[in-house]
């Protein structure tokens, strides 16, 4: 049998070609169209946006589609990339409020991202850990989106007591700016923690503290300088200076593959104080200075055993 | 003995007439007063007394309202849910208006008023804690009329009710209403197919079903507490969501070209409200509705997303229909 190329026609011969559109519900034959009218845009846009976000998020915006959806990639950081050795993550309560104090460093949080993903990995119950992001990340264009969808929430004492006293895992970073911007020189040398007002959140709520010490992002992005006076316009507290950036453009953010450790420590019971203990400054002054000293103690043990930046 | 009747004002307001028909069916046509220039509908058989409140002299007519038709309580609802071009005649019905209300409302002994408000007075800012709760000071941007007067409102609330201890205040913090039959600048910008949004943002929106409004109303005259309190949905909806649910085209304007070009489209006529207004599409103004359940007794039956469905199947019936059937 033999078929020739035939030509099948669109519409049947004969027939004008406006006079479907002339009907008054000319739309509503549209829709099995494949046209690309604003609303067959509109709905494949739909299509597309779901197909990787959920439809309804947590009060604070954690959407668990979207963070399924980009996990890969931050595995590939954490496994390849990175290398991370995770210790003591079972120090991590398996059910119950606790928060999780680490060292920031970097440049830009990605530290963050992989101690969310040591606890999520690697504890027995699979916890999801409840960032803390600095205004500075957590209000940037394009970045705030992302950081709430992936379960970050904006750091201050409000949201943090909200979320322990939910039961949730909470990850806080009270260095803040002055840890994650730190020059190069200055690496593994804690800043001042805040005021302590991580420990009074943990003393109001009575959830356990758990010290945590990241070793190898510091290097990831090597600040020489700030450039202070760019980052104001931009609305940023500074635009670091790398061996990379700016120097190579937007591959100058690309961090560099160092090998890191994330240790956790055994947690530090906060409920015996009692609530009121918060109003205690020398008290919560004292408690923040030994969660500090046991970070920067940890952080010290693990420099002495590495041999390598890149190697571990 | 006869219970004192219950005063609405702003009965052609969306809330006001909802709630008017609703205290009509529950406590009888006889028992409810509505306030308002325009007469309620006919079928209703409330009492009317046409009394505007931008009027000088309207404190007089609504004291003597008041005392004639023994009134107990108030609903006050005469606000302008949407901003207007006409900011002076918003002036003298919100601020001025709710001052001889509040004036009338003292003088005649009315137990208890509640006043309409807005959780959007707590301005969106990226300083808010994403639960805002209602001991937070309100600082709406300065710049925005809308804001202000219903500000005044507020001010006039407190300042009452601490002169006037017999005097019951209850001010009502709803969230922006959305859903079936609501006509605000939330529902203008999501009647057009291209919905502009701020690019680089997603803010969570709280959107109030109209039902759910209407319950919190009722149950705030019912209880009469003291003080203000937030009325919102169950869970918020992030901006992009409800763009995508609607199957709208979000056209992302950058933030510094965002204010310029919503005051242009304000004052030529184009756009549903002014540029200050993209501080709510830029940054979340979440209120926290614990305070509602404690003191109102009061839950929300609907999330934002139930709103947003709700309003689609209004509005968009077909849409609807086809993610019934996706679901099924």
């Amino acid at each position: 049998m033999t078929s020739a190329a035939k030509v099948v026609p669109f519409r049947p011969q004969g027939q004008p070609r406006r006079a479907r559109r002339r009907r008054p519900n000319a739309r509503r034959g549209a829709a099995a169209a494949p046209g690309l009218d604003l609303e067959s845009l509109a709905r494949l846009w739909s299509r597309f946006y779901f197909a990787w976000h959920s439809d309804e998020v947590d009060e604070f915006g954690y959407d668990p589609k979207f963070t399924e959806t980009v996990l890969p990639f931050f595995e590939f950081l954490y496994t390849v990339w990175w290398r991370v050795d995770a210790l003591g993550v079972e120090n991590v309560p398996r059910k119950g409020p606790a928060l999780i104090v680490s060292n920031h460093s970097g440049v830009l949080p990605w530290d963050g991202v992989m101690i969310n993903l040591a606890v999520r990995h690697e504890h027995p119950a699979r916890r999801a850990c409840r960032m803390l992001a600095l205004d500075m990340f957590a209000l940037l264009p394009f970045l705030a989106p992302l950081l709430a969808q992936s379960g970050a929430v904006r750091a201050n004492p409000e949201n943090a007591e909200r979320m322990l006293r939910k039961g949730e895992l909470v990850g806080v970073f009270p260095e803040g700016v002055k840890g994650v911007g730190k020059r190069f020189k200055d690496r593994y040398q804690l800043a001042r923690f805040g005021r302590g007002g991580f420990i009074r959140i943990a003393l109001r709520t009575g959830a356990p503290i758990i010290p945590c010490a990241v070793v190898g992002a510091e290097e990831i992005h090597p600040a020489l300088a700030k450039m202070n006076w760019l980052g104001k316009p931009l609305g940023l507290p500074y635009v670091p200076i790398t061996p990379t950036f700016p120097l190579l453009g937007p591959l100058g953010l690309v961090p560099l593959p160092t090998r890191w450790s994330i240790e956790m420590a055994e947690p530090i019971p906060m409920d015996a104080y009692g609530p009121d203990a918060a109003d205690d400054p020398m008290l919560v002054n004292r408690l923040a200075e030994r969660v500090r000293g046991t970070i920067q103690g940890m952080i010290d043990a693990r420099l002495a055993q590495r041999r390598s930046i890149w190697l571990g | 003995m006869r219970p004192r009747r219950v005063a609405v004002t702003g009965t052609s307001s969306f809330l006001g007439s909802r709630l008017l028909r609703r205290l009509a069916e529950k406590q009888g046509p006889a028992q409810v007063v509505a306030v308002d220039v325009a007469a309620p509908a006919r079928n209703l058989g409330v009492r009317h007394r046409e009394i505007d409140l931008t009027r000088p002299g309207s404190d007089q007519e609504l004291l003597d309202a008041f005392r004639e038709e023994d009134v107990g309580a108030v609903f006050h609802a005469a606000f302008f849910t949407n901003p207007r071009r006409d900011t002076g005649l918003a002036h003298e019905l919100e601020s001025i208006g709710t001052l001889n209300l509040f004036a009338a409302a003292a003088a005649a002994g009315v137990g208890h008023v509640v006043l309409r408000s807005f959780t959007a007075l707590y301005g969106a800012s990226g300083q808010n804690p994403a639960f805002l709760t209602e001991d937070r000071p309100l600082h709406p941007d300065p710049s925005l009329a809308w804001a202000r007067d219903k500000l005044e409102a507020e001010q006039h609330a407190v300042s009452f009710a601490r002169r006037y201890p017999d005097l019951r205040v209850t001010v009502l913090r709803l969230a922006p209403l959305f859903g079936p039959k609501v006509q605000n600048f939330y529902t203008a910008i999501f009647d057009r197919r291209i919905v502009p949004v701020v690019m680089g943002y997603d803010p969570l929106l709280q959107l109030l079903h109209p039902d759910d409004a209407l319950a919190a109303a009722e149950a705030a005259l019912e209880r009469a507490p003291r003080g203000a309190i937030n009325v919102v949905p169950k869970t918020p909806i992030p901006l992009l969501t409800a763009v995508h649910l609607a199957e709208k085209i979000p056209a992302p304007v950058p933030h510094p070209m965002a204010y310029l070009l919503g005051d242009l489209l304000w004052t030529t006529g184009l756009g549903p409200a002014p540029g200050a207004f993209a501080h709510y599409a830029r940054f979340g103004f979440v209120a926290d509705g614990e305070k509602a359940q404690r003191e109102l007794g009061f839950a929300p039956r609907y999330s934002s997303r139930d709103a947003v469905l709700a309003w689609i199947a209004y509005r968009k019936p077909r849409l609807a229909a086809s993610k019934a059937e996706a679901r099924a």
